[in-house]
């Protein structure tokens, strides 16, 4: 999901991918794990690629959703965000009593 | 061994370990790592042994687009070879695995054995069939020992037809079975994948 989430904005190659899933969400993904998953995602028609040559430097394979990978990436985003829901009023209990917490510890260091 | 090998080496050894997918597909994979390793090396100013390192084994980066390729062909196939091919590669991965390995061994033997005691009743009548005494059921399929009266056969020539359907049917939902397990995998794999490399980073 991360990788079809990563092209959603437009074409990227492998290097580009994995800097931009660094960069938003913090996910370090292994090189050697990203290529094979592009590879399949791209023979099951989620995703095109093509090659492009650099103004400067050596060409590279560009990733991109195609219709079906759009449709994917919905289904697994509305999926992914019932079950983050559903996971974050659960939590909502603990996170609040954290705050609190920490509130509290605050205050105290302010006072003297 | 990483350490001290090239660029070209390690994409020769990658090429070599590609070895049953396409010679087309095998060149896009092999000229597209090249380029990672050239952009990397290129922008990020790591050395070559340290993306070389990042990149992992070329005999294991090439096992898994192999391993890729293998379940997704398993996954739209019907064949039980391939599909045991599969869910073998899959027991190597989890506990998961191989408990989906050991379902399709059982259901491809049960649904094998019903098939070949239909043929079996063929050459062998008297040895084969369903047999019951005061209404329990004693024995079924292909004995080298017929239970002894009062014991009988209740299914007669029916058994062929009857033993036909049930064999077919645990073969195909056994290999419908494996095909869900097949497709599920290939989504765990992608978690696996970024498990691993978080917890190399961490």
């Amino acid at each position: 999901m991360a990788a079809l989430a990563s092209l959603w904005n437009g074409r990227l190659y492998g290097l580009e991918i994995i800097r931009f899933l660094e960069n938003q969400s913090q996910l370090i993904l292994a090189e050697g794990t990203i290529y094979p998953i592009l590879n399949r995602l791209r023979a099951e028609g989620l995703l095109a690629s093509e090659w492009v040559e650099a103004e400067a430097g050596h060409p590279r394979k560009y990733y991109s959703l195609t219709d079906p990978g759009r449709q994917r990436l919905h289904e697994m985003a509305e999926a992914w965000a019932s079950f983050a829901g559903g996971l974050t009023r659960l939590l909502g209990p603990v996170l609040n009593h954290s705050r609190t917490i920490r509130s509290t510890e605050d205050k105290q260091e302010v006072q003297p | 061994m990483i350490q001290t090998i090239g660029l070209e080496t390690y994409i020769s050894s990658l090429r070599s370990h590609l070895g049953p997918i396409t010679i087309g597909d095998r060149e896009e994979i092999v000229r597209e790592i090249a380029a990672y390793i050239r952009d990397s090396v290129e922008q990020s100013g790591l050395s070559l042994k340290s993306v070389l390192e990042r990149l992992g084994p070329p005999d294991e980066l090439a096992a898994q687009y192999r391993d890729g390729l293998l379940i997704r062909r398993a996954s739209r196939s019907i064949s039980p070879l391939l599909l045991l091919r599969a869910s073998l590669r899959l027991a190597t991965k989890g506990l998961s695995g191989i408990v989906v390995f050991f379902a399709a061994i059982i259901g491809y033997a049960m649904g094998g054995g019903f098939v070949l005691s239909a043929f079996a009743k063929c050459f062998f009548p008297g040895h084969t069939g369903v047999w019951i005494r005061d209404g329990e059921l004693i024995s079924s399929g292909t004995q080298f020992e017929v239970p002894s009266p009062p014991a009988h056969d209740i299914a007669g020539w029916w058994y062929v037809p009857a033993a036909l359907v049930i064999g077919s049917l645990l073969i195909l939902l056994t290999s419908f079975v494996i095909r869900k397990a097949l497709r599920v995998s290939h989504m765990l794999q992608a978690k696996l994948g970024l498990l691993r490399s978080t917890e190399s980073v961490s």
